[in-house]
This record gives structure tokens, C-alpha cells and sequence, in this order.
């Protein structure tokens, strides 16, 4: 590959087909969830001086699922916002390091632990020519605490404790909550459930396919299966932006087709599996951009019911001991991953260093593993059913992996492949002996830990009567109630030491993503939650 | 004649009953329901919640009410909404149903066009290079995976010509040009093996053909030799070709879904995968019922055709 282009953000960059093959995951992304706003949302610097970006063209990106409806509510699946992240703005937002920034509010004060002011940006239009006011934020409030169809309540566990909404004048709401909930901030710079809509909206267009927002493009039309077409907001608040004229998300869900289609310039962008992006790295039209995401792979046991071996701690904590995740990482992504506790590397200043878990808290010890299932009585092993996902193709691949490294100490596991709807829902019922299955983003700390906590419905599917630590599920109340950053993070390594002890889920690897561009687009970056961020600042160097 | 197309249609019925019973249950069986599909393995759904869904969605009532109102629906001409999109249904076939009916279509006519030529040179030239060619071409033709076909097209026009098909669906009323363009290669994909069919039925009935007594006595009579293998022999070999591209249908259907997604074109196959893997009961119901529907009409038809092409069927 050529010349190398200035990448800022979250540990995204642009790769050589030699660093592919070679290199693991190094840099993590910073999160500031809570405090001030930290100034305008400014480009982040790189190694030197980002060219000034040129205004025009269309860039076309292909999805690799359809969006299916555009609502701005209710919407769970990630791949179902990534058709209107374009369009809609929250109060807040993160940028490419996770650093909360202002958007849609300027500025936001706590008078108490229950109470938060936003003062809203003032002059921001929506697409339809209306001025953002308080009566637009309160009533995309109550929607999202009730998402209409065909949005769904489940995204509701996602909502912080919101009491309500309230009008203090024009340009100010004072949103009031039940208790002291610190996951609020996060959730309104995620944005992924928390866009601000017109008043009214629901009534002014057919939610499922039009889209009224304030964000950098309009939409021009939305063909479900096929494309959303969109065109560039002139009136955007973020002055200058958007760079582009339009932009297309086309839906390709074969990565074949997306190859074809990236080189020989179909489209200008799209995301691929390790294997494809390695391939396409030797084409000197392309950049291949590389980056961490919030997305780990674990092992997860159920603890409730009839005692298995993994009942005891000890086995647990020898299942974990047994598994190389460097191994796996090499064998399955191409070295291009790093291990990762319940929180994942890179989410702000919560996870452990990539280096203390490698060494200490995940250390690969074969010897341990042996002595801690000789200690637990299971010298000579026992047999588990471990179900994954059929697809992605890279999770049949790591349960193979997996299935390997245990049988050194016995362990006879036996791999069944599910289809993703069926997968998740014994994973949800609890109808599993061990799942390897995944996390990713969250809007707080809290979500990776929640579930730890009796008062979740997910305890209640895998360990309620099998599995309880009192002290674990105090800390996680003290954590969403507390605000202090510095605190927070104490809490929640707390949590994670505990979390390391007991094993009940077994946290694997982070993998990183891969996006392909071709050569004039320029500004892009490989967002940290999953989302295609990127594409509202991105630009054509033709 | 007439009472034996009553008869036909009228068999038509218990037929279609019996296809949107077991659509209906099968969909029901499938292990993972719209539910858990809708909350994304979201492990912080509550039980309350769940229930809500389902009665959003209008689970909630009794299996063979759900039946009663999805048939109500259908036959009132609204089957009713997606359940992940809440769009309408007939919308969203009305939207999908030409990208499909084009391009089997154009698929029908390659392999009619492609097959029936090879077919007969091959037949009238028997053991010579070209028969060899052709039905070694056959071979091939019926042995290859469209999805695999359709990648290495994909990738050969991209790897070697620098050129794709454009990916965003274009109208053929609105852009005939680009809309063949991006057509084109979809439909010589799932094209190739009812063009090998085609190849070799043909062939294998006009072999049978040019050995009839009324060819021989044509050809005594000095017919030329075109005249006798396309007058003569071609009319004769075409009538059980015909119930082969009927029956191909159904196979066309099952290679587009494959192949639309693969060309990202938005069509009845890509709507119902789609469908089936975010468990959309409605959407399957009806899309299955409509390609089920499509299947036994053609099957009709052709049966119906089959004895307007030889009188001596129907008198049977």
C-alpha cells in the first residue's frame, strides 16, 4: 500500500498487508461518560496536520444488513440504526475517542444527584425548516420511554431511570430521574436510542420509511433490501459539515458482492471479515482501516439448577486458566485481537490494562488448570455441550479452538452450531450448559455488568439459585448510582476482580474491525461502537 | 375440455388450504420467535416486557385465531403489516414482485433462447464435436451451484474487467439500459441450469423424433434438411420442453433468492430470507404463500397448455 493517511480516533488505522498479518490490537479508545462537556467537537490530532477537507461528491457505502425501517424509536439491532445515524442528533455525542461532546444541547448542570439542565443549542433546524425547541426534546422523551411501533419496548432496558422530561423556557429541559442513575450521559452520547425528533413527527410522516432529524443528511428515499439514499443537510449545526453532497448505505449482505463492487468501484466503502480486508489490502486503490470495537467474545455457563462440575469455582477458574487467548487470537483473527475482561478493552478507563490481563487476572497456566480440576475432583474431566452461533463464521472457528485447548485438561466439549435467532433465544431462556457468545457496546459501564445482579432479568435465566455473591451485587448498585468518575472506576475494577474470580462467564477475546475505502475518501475511522460514524464527516479528495 | 380445467382449479383449493397450514405451523416451530429476534438476545428483557411484544404483535390470541385473521387478511386483499418494519405487506411485495418476475424472465428467455439451439444442433449432430461440446456443456450447466456461479461471475467481471452491475436497483421502466445492465448477470446465473435442462431435453426429444416415421417420410419426400429438423421435427420435440420450463419455475424462484442477495437486488427471494431470519410470520406466511401460489398456477397452466399442444392429452 502507498502513502499512509493521518488516522485519528479509537486505535483505527490504516493498515500495510504486511501489518495485517502481523499485528494484534494495541490502542484502546477513551470514554469520558459523565463530567462537563469538553468544548466544541473538534477533529482529534494525528501524527501530523490533517488536510483541509474538499466539499462535493457522493460516496456510496455498503451495509452488511438491511436497516429495515428507519424509526427513529425502538430500534434494538445495531444494524437497524446504521440507516439513520446519518439523519437523527441526541443532546450529546462521543466523538472518534469516545470524549463526550455537545451536540444537539450545549451545555448541560446537575443540580442534584436527580436532577439534570440541558441548555440546548440555539438556531438548529430540522430538516423540514422547524427550530429545534424544549417541546421537540420532551416529546422525543416520552417516545423513548414508550417507542411506538414498529420500534419495540425491548429497547427499554437500555433506558436510564428517567422520571420526566420538563419545559424550564424555549431553549432549556430539566430531565428529572427516579434515583441517581449515571448511565444517563452515556446514553444520550450514544445516541442510538436517544435522537431528537420534531414534535409530532409520528404524525407528519410514515416513521418507517421518511425521517425527519437535524443531522448532517436528509433523507431522500429509503428502498428496504435495497439502498437509503441521502443528500447533505445545508442547514446542519455543525458548521461546514457535512462535506459530502449525498450519501448512499447500500444494503450488500454477501462480502463477495462487496468485494467486486469495492474494486471496481461500485461503491467507495464497506465493512469485511480479517480474510477479505487482507485480500483487498494488496490493491493499491484501497485503504484498509483497522480498528478496536467494543465486541468481545466469552464463554458463559449457566449455574442454576441441576450441580454440574462448573458448580465449583475451581473449575471455572481452571477453565480460564487453560484457554490461550493468544492462541486464539492468531488462529481465528489473525492476530489481530487482544484479550479482554467483562469490560472491554478500550471502554474508557473501566477495563483492566490489556498487559495485567494477559499476565495476571487471564494468564494462560496450563499447570494451575490442571491442579485447580485435580483440587475440584475432576482430575479426569467431564463432558459439556458449548452451543455458539452458526454465523459469523469466525465463532464455529473459536468454539473449535476452544474445544482444543480443553481438552488438555479433560474437558470433552461438544460444539453446537446455531442458527443466530435460535441461539439467542435459549441464550436468553437460559437453555444452554455453556454458550460462546458476545457483548458489545453499552451506553455505561453498568450494561456489562448488570446482569451479574439478581434484580436482572438475565440472572434470573442463568443463576438464580445456582450462583449469588452479595457483596457483587452491592457494588453494581453503587456504581449506577455513583458519579463521580473517579469513583465509578474504582468500583467497577472491583467489580471485574470479583468477576475474575468467579468465572461465571469466562471473557475471551476483543476483536477488531475491518473497513475497506477506496483512496479519495478520506476522514474516515473505524468507530469504536460499531456504528459508521465515520460517514458524517467523511470527504472526497477527487 | 372445460370440465377438466373445473376439475383443475377446483383441486387448486385443498391444495393452497393445505400449503398455509403447514406454512403457518412451520414458522410457529422454528425455534427462536419474532420475539427474541426483536430484542437482539437482550438479556435484560423482562418477562412483562416479552408479553407486551406479543401482544404488539398480535401473538397473543389463540394459534388458530392467528390463523383465522392472517387467511381473513389474505383473502380481503390485506395480509397485514411486517412485524419488524410495520409496513404494509402488499406494499412491500408490490415493491419487490417486479425485480423478481423480471428476472426470471430474463432467465427463462437465456435458457429457452441458449438451450433450444445447442439442443437441436446437438441432436441433429449427433457424436460430432458440437454434440460433445454442448452436452458436456449440459453437464456442467446442471452440476454447478448458482450462488457459486453468481460469485465467480461477480468477481471475474470485477477482477478482469474492471466492471460490476450496479448495485442500487434501477427500474426497467425508468433506465432499461441499466436496469438490463444490472439484470444481466443475475439472470445468467440462475439461467444456466434450466438452459442445461433445457439442452438436454431437447436434444433427447428430437433425437427421439428425427427417427419417427413422419420425419423419414418427409425427408423421402425431399423436405430439405432444415426444413425437416425445424418444421417437422422442432415443432414436435418443444412439447415436453414446455413442461420443463413450467416446472422450472419453482427452481428459478429458489436460485433468486439466493442470487438477489448476492447482487443485493431487492426481490421476493431477498424479502423472504430476510423475513425468515428476523421471524416476521406475516411477511413468510404471505411470501411463501404467494411463491407457493405462483408454483401451482404455472403448474396449471402448463398442464392446461400441454394439452392445448397435443389434443390427444386432454381427449385422455
Amino acid at each position: 500500500m502507498s502513502e499512509n493517511e493521518t488516522q485519528e480516533g479509537a486505535g483505527s488505522g490504516e493498515l500495510t498487508r504486511k501489518e495485517l498479518v502481523t499485528r494484534a490490537g494495541q490502542v484502546g479508545a477513551g470514554i469520558v461518560v459523565g463530567g462537563a462537556l469538553v468544548g466544541p467537537a473538534a477533529a482529534a490530532t494525528g501524527g501530523r496536520r490533517a488536510p483541509t477537507p474538499k466539499r462535493g461528491g457522493k460516496l456510496t457505502f455498503a451495509l452488511e444488513q438491511d436497516p429495515v425501517f428507519l424509526a427513529p424509536f425502538g430500534q434494538i439491532l445495531t444494524s437497524g440504526h446504521w440507516g439513520k445515524e446519518p439523519i437523527y442528533d441526541s443532546l450529546l455525542e462521543w466523538d472518534r475517542k469516545l470524549e463526550v461532546q455537545p451536540a444537539l444541547a450545549e451545555s448541560y448542570t446537575t443540580p442534584n444527584d436527580t436532577t439534570y439542565v440541558f441548555k440546548l443549542r440555539r438556531g438548529v433546524r430540522f430538516h423540514n425548516g422547524k427550530e429545534l425547541t424544549a417541546e421537540d426534546v420532551k416529546y422525543s422523551f416520552d417516545l423513548q420511554a414508550a417507542p411506538p411501533l414498529p420500534g419495540s419496548v425491548a429497547v427499554l432496558g437500555q433506558f436510564p431511570a428517567i422520571d420526566r422530561v420538563e419545559i424550564v423556557n424555549k431553549y432549556s429541559v430539566r430531565i428529572l430521574m427516579k434515583r441517581p442513575d449515571a448511565s444517563l450521559i452515556g446514553y444520550l452520547a450514544w445516541g442510538r436510542y436517544s435522537p431528537i425528533v420534531p414534535v409530532d413527527l409520528y404524525k407528519q410522516i410514515n416513521p418507517v420509511t421518511q425521517a425527519i432529524g437535524t443531522g448532517p443528511f436528509r433523507l431522500e428515499t429509503f428502498i428496504p433490501n435495497d439502498r437509503v439514499d441521502l443528500v447533505r443537510n445545508p442547514r446542519f449545526w455543525k458548521r461546514g459539515q457535512p462535506y459530502l453532497d449525498a450519501l448512499t448505505l447500500k444494503t450488500l449482505p454477501d462480502e463477495q458482492a462487496r468485494v467486486a463492487a469495492i474494486r471496481s468501484g461500485a461503491i467507495d466503502g464497506a465493512t469485511f471479515l480479517y480474510d477479505a480486508a487482507r485480500n483487498l489490502a494488496t490493491d493499491r486503490n484501497l485503504n484498509v482501516l483497522r480498528g478496536p470495537t467494543a465486541a468481545f467474545r466469552e464463554l458463559q455457563m449457566t449455574l442454576k439448577g441441576e450441580r454440574k462440575p462448573w458448580h465449583d469455582k475451581r473449575v471455572r477458574q481452571a477453565v480460564s486458566a487453560a484457554l490461550n487467548r493468544q492462541d486464539m487470537t492468531f488462529r481465528v483473527y489473525g492476530g489481530n485481537g487482544r484479550p479482554s475482561g467483562h469490560i472491554p478493552p478500550g471502554y474508557g478507563p473501566y477495563p483492566y490494562p490489556v498487559a495485567d490481563l494477559r499476565n495476571n487476572y487471564l494468564k494462560f497456566d496450563l499447570t494451575k488448570a490442571r491442579a485447580l480440576m485435580a483440587a475440584a475432583g475432576q482430575r479426569n474431566g467431564f463432558s459439556v455441550t458449548m452451543s455458539t452461533f452458526s454465523t459469523p463464521q469466525d465463532f464455529p472457528a473459536l468454539a473449535s479452538v476452544i474445544k482444543s485447548q480443553l481438552a488438555q485438561i479433560g474437558i470433552d466439549v461438544r460444539i453446537e452450531a446455531q442458527e443466530p435467532g435460535t441461539f439467542a433465544a435459549n441464550n436468553g431462556r437460559g437453555n444452554f450448559e455453556w454458550d460462546l457468545t458476545a457483548r458489545g457496546m453499552r451506553g455505561d459501564p453498568n450494561g456489562y455488568v448488570a446482569e451479574f445482579g439478581p434484580a436482572s432479568p438475565a440472572y434470573k435465566a442463568w443463576y438464580e439459585g445456582g450462583w449469588d455473591r452479595p457483596d457483587l451485587t452491592r457494588l453494581i448498585e453503587r456504581g449506577i448510582a455513583t458519579v463521580n468518575q473517579r469513583q465509578r472506576t474504582a468500583i467497577y475494577r472491583q467489580i471485574q476482580r470479583i468477576l475474575f474470580d468467579e468465572m461465571v462467564q469466562v471473557p475471551l477475546v476483543s476483536v477488531n474491525k475491518f473497513q475497506v475505502f477506496r483512496k479519495p475518501v478520506k476522514n474516515m475511522y473505524v468507530a469504536f461502537t460499531d456504528f459508521n460514524t465515520g460517514l458524517r464527516s467523511a470527504w472526497l479528495d477527487r | 375440455m372445460f370440465r377438466n380445467i373445473v376439475q383443475r382449479f377446483l383441486l387448486v383449493i385443498p391444495t393452497l388450504v393445505g400449503i398455509s397450514l403447514v406454512i403457518f405451523l412451520m414458522v410457529r416451530l422454528l425455534p427462536g420467535n419474532v420475539v427474541d429476534v426483536l430484542t437482539g438476545g437482550d438479556v435484560t428483557i423482562t418477562e412483562e416486557q416479552r408479553v407486551t411484544i406479543r401482544g404488539q404483535l398480535g401473538l397473543d390470541g389463540s394459534y388458530p385465531g392467528q390463523y383465522f385473521d392472517w387467511v381473513g387478511g389474505m383473502l380481503s386483499g390485506d395480509p397485514g403489516n411486517s412485524f419488524r418494519s410495520g409496513e404494509p405487506i402488499g406494499d412491500i411485495l408490490v415493491r419487490a414482485l417486479p425485480v423478481t418476475i423480471e428476472l426470471i424472465i430474463l432467465a427463462i428467455l437465456i435458457a429457452v433462447l441458449v438451450g433450444i439451439p445447442l439442443g437441436v444442433v446437438s441432436a441433429a449432430r449427433r457424436d460430432s464435436a458440437h454434440d460433445y461440446a454442448s452436452r458436456i456443456g449440459g453437464l456442467i450447466g446442471v452440476s454447478i451451484p448458482n450462488f457459486w456461479l453468481a460469485t465467480l461471475l461477480l468477481l471475474v467481471s470485477s477482477q478482469v474487467f474492471n466492471w460490476v452491475p450496479s448495485f442500487s436497483y434501477v427500474s426497467i421502466f425508468d433506465d432499461p439500459v441499466a436496469n438490463l445492465g444490472q439484470m444481466i448477470l443475475p439472470a445468467l446465473s440462475i439461467s444456466v441450469f434450466t438452459m442445461a435442462i433445457v439442452m438436454r431435453m431437447v436434444r433427447a426429444t428430437m433425437l427421439e423424433v428425427l427417427g419417427q416415421d413422419y420425419v423419414r417420410t418427409a425427408r423421402a419426400k425431399g423436405v430439405p434438411r432444415r426444413g425437416v429438423v425445424y418444421r417437422h421435427a422442432l415443432r414436435n420435440a418443444l412439447i415436453p420442453v414446455v413442461t420443463v420450463v413450467g416446472f422450472e419455475i419453482g427452481v428459478l424462484i429458489s436460485g433468486a433468492a439466493i442470487v438477489e442477495i448476492i447482487f443485493g437486488l431487492p426481490g421476493v427471494g431477498y424479502t423472504l430470507l430476510q423475513a425468515i431470519f428476523n421471524r416476521d410470520y406475516p411477511l413468510i406466511q404471505t411470501t411463501t404463500m404467494l411463491v407457493a401460489t405462483t408454483f401451482i398456477v404455472f403448474n396449471l397452466l402448463v398442464d392446461l397448455l400441454y394439452g392445448v399442444l397435443d389434443p390427444r392429452i386432454s381427449q385422455e
